[in-house]
């Protein structure tokens, strides 16, 4: 075997917008990995002196497929700097709304984006499981993806209900949202939620919630494999099956620093309980290093430039004092990247479904981290199992709907005065954040920090690597004409390339 | 068996999501219906790095014919022309673009990034359309462009473009059925009528019952800066998601069809002199207008005025 070191350039698709990755490998291992958002569109820039409202129109447009957890981030950013109180049923509409659009980005990007890549031939045809594999996972045609695209249309229809249409809309407003569908809608909302549910329960898990939510260790989840045949089969199942067997539990560990901005605010009046008590929302807001749970502190944010093709000084910021201007130097010097390095109290910060379901202290994943690290198999089983924690609170919001369908749904909000609000939230990939000024009427800086920012930031002036350049280190790269162990690894973080690029602002 | 090949450029991936939702038949069974094979989406392939660098070569070369070029987001020309800022492999993807559409049979911007340039036009990415940058004629691929058909770019308007529009000039291009387009080049077929057309609010712009404030049931086109009346589009024809559109749940429409969208003044509110309109309904003589609106809001039924409809 050559311990020469290879270098190896990755783009990646299945990821929404561009991605290349540069990594050396040694003896059929990452040794070193450089992550390279390769597209910038300047979204921030292009806020800059537009109306108080206008980043409810343009911020959904950032994301196709998160457009509405933008929408609720412009929307937060405004209901703080107008210190309004939103009716409960607004609470309930954009909660639902949002669990709608975070169950649907979690079945599409496992079934199309993740486990689409056991179909690849090259790697996986000695692969025990590659023929049931090819059967389920074949793009457009796999029997898993024929279903998943059809499920998650219908539960999307949920936000069109709400909303009017997905993706982009912008019904979510300062104050509340725009409209209460009417009865017979929000029946329609319960029916369709109904029948999603059976279905994850029955395809995704093999099992109810009630079951799955049981499995509290990694024994216990050995102990229900052998339980039922459906529990094997389902796609929990079998992903963990072909996962196992691909060595997806031995690599893909990141920097074990998780960070949760929280989500889902609680209405006054609900059933629903916060995962830990104590906070306002149903998700845990914080930050996890190494042992120790910290409570959120928005002023230990900051960006850093370092090794990013942007203009600025100084390099390190708040986000409130952040300014975006790019500055491409080629391939010379340190950047390398259209992605900034936000930092958490100066660590890279892992964010995303298994971040919260530490933030949440939910026991399964507790125990399988201090057995195996955060590898991309727990990473994944996060994202994929995040639905059956979500599905019935949101059933619960939508039948508090029901109930109180006279109540308002608007806080009637006449001017934006001018000042500073963050409108900081959990998308369906991690934090996300939107800082947001107005002066004079008018908005004069709009900073974004995404999820992907977070796990697919470059290094930062202290040359740390963010959590998935770390998390590279050790893959095993088996055929570096086809990485696919790099795409594991890569999306078990959900990359979302057209949320991390950054925008620019027009000198002219 | 007809070939597609989906670009993305500087764009959110909207398109694509919204193509998901298509209804009349599921995405997967309209490529087999219609005999599509997918040579490669950004997201709904799963060929490696090399074998993608092999069809791009082959594309290339003639040896693997491009029936239909479906591009998704704008062509980013920035820095300074170079493109850098949107790159493959290391190459601006304008170029990538450029190669593609010289070999296509037909060409299909989906999406107003593609179409007209969208977010990024007239900002320092330097995004254009395929062949308008906004309202002006050109683009990434210039006037003259036709693809192997002899039809010029057909550009599918929206943000995000419709799915059932999406799906519904896939199957137009797949069986060689012409689409007679308008001057921006969108298929008449779902272009040639107002968004405001199916609108549940209608009756209330009708008499002129004006929403002022979020949730006041009325007509969002006075004050709400609603396009409705000004822009073409089917949203509150064929319904999004099958079930409403924007202006039905109360966000006024804001004219994502449109060469110039997004417009520079604020959402959410109507340019106006006196409480009308800068910007009237496509086609109206504004004499005409205002005094048939002063009769109208005279004549306007108890019941709107009490906002008792369900919208």
């Amino acid at each position: 075997m050559s311990s020469e070191t290879k270098k190896i350039d990755i783009p990646f698709n299945r990821v929404e917008g561009d991605l290349e990755v540069k990594v050396d490998v040694t003896d059929d291992t990452i040794t070193d990995a450089w992550s390279c958002g390769t597209m910038y569109r300047g979204f921030e820039a292009m806020m800059t002196g537009r109306g108080p409202l206008d980043g409810l129109v343009i911020t959904p447009r950032i994301c196709g497929i998160c457009s509405l957890t933008h929408l609720n981030a412009a929307a937060v950013a405004l209901d703080r700097i107008a210190q309004v109180t939103l009716p409960d049923n607004a609470i309930r509409l954009r909660n639902v709304a949002l669990m709608a659009e975070t169950i649907q980005s979690d079945l599409r990007q496992a079934v199309l984006m993740y486990m689409a890549d056991f179909t690849n031939h090259k790697a996986y045809q000695k692969h025990p499981l590659f023929k049931e594999a090819v059967a389920r996972y074949q793009m457009l045609s796999g029997s898993s993806v024929v279903e998943v695209i059809r499920k998650t249309k219908r539960l999307i229809e949920i936000i069109a209900i709400i909303g009017g249409q997905w993706p982009h809309t912008s019904f979510m407003v300062p104050g509340g949202v725009t409209s209460i569908p009417y009865v017979p809608k929000l029946m329609q909302s319960r029916l369709i939620f109904n029948r999603f549910l059976e279905w994850y329960e029955k395809k995704v898990l093999g099992c109810t919630i009630a079951r799955w939510q049981a499995v509290t260790t990694r024994k216990e989840l050995a102990q229900w494999f052998e339980e039922r045949p459906e529990h094997r089969d389902s796609e929990v199942g079998f992903f963990i099956r072909f996962a196992e067997k691909a060595g997806l539990d031995t690599y893909g560990r990141g920097n074990d620093h998780f960070l949760c901005f929280g989500n889902f605010p609680l209405p006054k009046d609900t059933a629903v309980t916060p995962r830990v008590p104590g906070t306002d929302q149903l998700t845990t807001p914080g930050f996890f290093r190494e042992t120790e749970y910290l409570a959120l502190d928005a002023a230990s944010i900051k960006e850093d430039i370092t090794c990013s093709w942007f203009e600025q000084k100084p390099v390190v910021s708040h986000p409130f004092d952040s300014v975006t201007r790019p500055y491409a130097s080629g391939n010379m010097g340190k950047p390398y990247s259209w992605v900034k390095a936000p930092r958490y109290d100066g660590l890279p910060a892992e964010t995303g479904p298994l971040a919260e379901a530490v933030m949440d202290r939910v026991p399964l994943f507790l125990d399988l981290i201090r057995n195996t690290g955060a590898t991309a198999l727990v990473r994944q089983l996060a994202r994929i199992t995040r639905p059956a924690r979500l599905l019935p609170d949101m059933g619960t919001w939508i039948d508090e709907l029901l109930a109180h369908h006279a109540d308002p749904f608007y806080t009637p909000v006449k001017t934006i005065p001018d000042g500073q609000g963050a409108g900081m939230i959990q998308a369906a990939r991690g934090a996300l954040g939107h800082w947001v000024t107005i002066e004079n009427s008018k908005i004069s800086n709009y900073q974004v920090i995404t999820p992907t920012a977070w796990n697919g930031s470059p290094r930062d002036g202290q040359n740390q690597p963010g959590p998935w350049e770390s998390a590279l280190k050790g893959t095993p790269v088996k055929d570096p004409d086809n990485p696919v162990e790099a795409g594991h690894v890569i999306r078990s973080f959900d990359p979302c390339m057209v949320c991390a690029v950054h925008i620019v602002k027009n000198e002219k | 068996m007809k070939t597609v090949y989906w670009l993305q450029g500087g764009g959110c991936g909207g398109d694509t999501y919204s193509l998901l939702s298509s209804d009349f038949m599921d995405v997967s069974e309209l490529f087999t219906t219609l005999d599509l094979k997918l040579l490669w989406h950004p997201s709904l392939c799963s060929i490696d790095p090399a074998a993608h660098e092999r069809l791009l070569t082959d594309i290339a070369s003639g040896t693997t014919p491009l029936d239909i070029l479906m591009v998704e987001g704008s062509i980013i020309f920035g820095p300074a022309g170079t493109g850098m800022f949107d790159t493959f492999r290391g190459r601006a993807k304008k170029e990538l673009c450029h190669t593609l559409a010289s070999h296509a049979r037909y060409v299909v911007a989906v999406g107003t990034c593609a179409a007209f340039g969208g977010f990024g036009a007239g900002h320092a990415i330097e995004a254009t359309g395929l062949q308008f940058t906004k309202k002006k004629k050109g683009g990434a691929l210039g006037r003259e462009f036709v693809s192997g058909s002899g039809m010029p770019v057909i550009n599918l308007a929206g943000c995000p473009c419709h799915h059932d529009v999406i799906a519904g000039a896939l199957m137009a291009v797949a069986s060689d059925v012409p689409l007679e387009l308008d001057r921006f080049q969108r298929p008449l077929e779902w272009y040639n009528t107002m968004v405001h057309q199916g609108c549940t609010r209608n009756e209330y712009h009708e008499y002129r019952v004006e929403e002022s404030d979020f949730g006041e049931m009325g007509c969002l086109f006075f004050h709400m800066g609603c396009a409705g009346p000004l822009v073409p589009g089917p949203c509150n024809k064929l319904l999004w998601n099958r079930h409403s559109s924007k202006p039905r749940a109360g966000v006024p429409c804001f004219g994502c069809t449109s060469p110039d969208f997004p417009k520079s003044n604020p959402f959410f509110h109507t340019p106006n002199i006196e409480g009308i309109p800068l910007e009237l309904p496509k086609g109206v003589n504004r004499a005409h207008y205002m005094v048939y609106k002063g009769m109208a809001a005279e004549a306007a039924p108890e019941r709107l005025k009490k906002r008792s409809a369900k919208v």
